[in-house]
């Protein structure tokens, strides 16, 4: 099965006006936008879409307090659609909507779609970093740091992590029913999870919690590469948001994160340069821990400079 | 004579179903008032809920010590019924602090003491080593 990864996620939101605004800050790009519902996109066409949470078209969610009401999945091509839908169709009912894609629930109640995917080549540099002793990578002349970019823009739709209440039963759901496997996991927590058409190291992550908690930790766009994430993350706390865990640099998967609070009864990160594996990977196993989560973690500081009319301490304290 | 309160804002500032964030160490009180940036976590936050006003530490119960807001100052859900975490969507009554919704549930927000309207102000009543 060529499951490519996420191509978008449906939320309903009371609060339609704050989500739509947190989308735009975040980076992503306004496509469609009605009194009811929104389209925000990153540069390869994943999105969020947002509907008011009263709209009766949506799937119901897990729980009273989760918002997303469905998780879209891009498949490569529609024999892979027919494979998913012959596969879900041997225990559940299995839908066909009018624009070609299926939908059916997982084994914890999320509602799945699956499509076509909508994924937009992107034909962009990474960030490019020389160092002493290797090949000159970012060419003469040219900057590495562009302060005056009006806006910093996600790349693709990255990952999603859900609360699930039996770990075994949800990663046995992905794993044999869908093609997925594990590349690491947290020891009494749960998988990273990678669809078999993916190289990033997870997609999904799932957390063994109560069942009163069913829904989600977080999602993530990836980003450019660690300067605009923490660049991106600097100028939406400068916009009032509030950060809840970052920046800083994971340990599986390796990717940069900064996380963030949300309208979303959830946290929304900013992601970077995630590990990429193949069939070749052997997946570890770890006990959850600070030293476990990341290599480093720094902080929120505002711009400063030693010089005059510096505060004695800094602007730790005032 | 050093006052025995810190002055939080005008009682004006919090009208019914809205909340704020403090950092109610005097030498920090100016920069949170008027820093609108979320990156200073505030220290409590203060809900006027049915008249009344409820001081809450900006800690949620689920992650001891985890920021509430989604953005300065909004701790409270889109309706204005509940003060709510943004980091997982729980729910919590504003008088009590119970929280009735979330991955905390059953459990209580820290009640801020000392807090009173006088004047047309929100003060806190702090200690005189505080003050000092």
């Amino acid at each position: 099965m060529k499951i490519i990864g996420l191509d978008s996620l449906v939320f309903g939101v009371p609060d339609l006006e704050a989500c739509r605004q947190y989308l735009r800050d975040y980076g992503l790009e306004t496509v469609a936008e009605d009194d009811n519902s929104g389209c925000y996109e990153a540069l390869d066409g994943t999105s969020v879409v947002l509907f008011r949470a009263d709209n009766p078209s949506l799937p119901a969610a897990p729980t009273a307090g989760c918002m997303l009401r469905k998780t879209i999945f891009g498949v490569a091509d529609t024999d892979t659609l027919s494979a998913i839908a012959e596969e879900l169709g041997k225990d559940r009912e299995v839908k066909v909507l009018d624009d070609g894609s299926i939908e059916a629930l997982d084994d914890t109640g999320f509602m799945l779609g699956f499509q076509l995917t909508v994924r937009r080549p992107l034909d962009l540099a990474g960030e490019i970093s020389n160092a002493p002793g290797a090949a000159v990578q970012r060419p003469i002349n040219s900057l590495a740091v562009n302060n005056s970019k009006a806006r910093i823009q996600p790349r693709t739709l990255s990952h999603i992590v859900y609360f699930v209440p039996d770990v075994a039963k949800a990663e046995a759901f992905y794993v044999e029913r869908l093609g997925f496997r594990c590349t690491d996991r947290f020891i009494g927590v749960g998988p990273f999870l990678q669809p078999p058409g993916c190289l990033d190291h997870h997609t999904h992550f799932l957390i063994g919690a109560p069942a009163f908690m069913t829904g989600v930790e977080h999602f993530t766009f990836h980003f450019g590469g660690p300067t605009e994430v923490i660049q991106n993350g600097h100028n939406f706390i400068e916009k009032g948001y509030q950060a809840f865990w970052g920046p800083g640099r994971h340990v599986f998967g390796s990717n940069w994160f900064w996380y963030f609070n949300s309208p979303f009864a959830c946290h929304v990160e900013m992601d970077a340069d995630m590990d990429m594996f193949d069939l070749e990977w052997s997946a570890r196993e770890a006990p959850i821990s600070a030293d476990a989560s990341q290599a480093f973690l720094l902080g929120y500081r505002q711009r400063w400079f030693p010089g005059p009319g510096a505060p004695v301490n800094g602007d730790y304290e005032g | 004579m050093t006052a025995d309160f810190v002055r939080l804002a005008a009682s004006s500032d919090i009208a019914e179903g809205q909340s704020r964030g403090f950092d109610p160490r005097p030498a920090r009180l100016d920069r949170s008032a008027n820093n609108r940036s979320g990156g200073d976590s505030d220290v409590m936050f203060v809900v006027r809920h049915q008249g009344q006003l409820y001081g809450w530490l900006n800690s949620c119960p689920h992650i001891p010590g985890s920021p509430m807001a989604w953005r300065k100052d909004a701790y409270l859900n889109a309706s204005g019924s509940h003060v709510c975490c943004h980091a997982h969507g729980a729910l919590f009554e504003p008088d009590t602090g119970l929280c009735v919704q979330g991955p905390c549930q059953g459990g209580h927000l820290t009640a801020v003491p000392g807090l009173y309207e006088e004047a047309g102000e929100i003060r806190l009543r702090i200690r005189a080593a505080v003050a000092g």
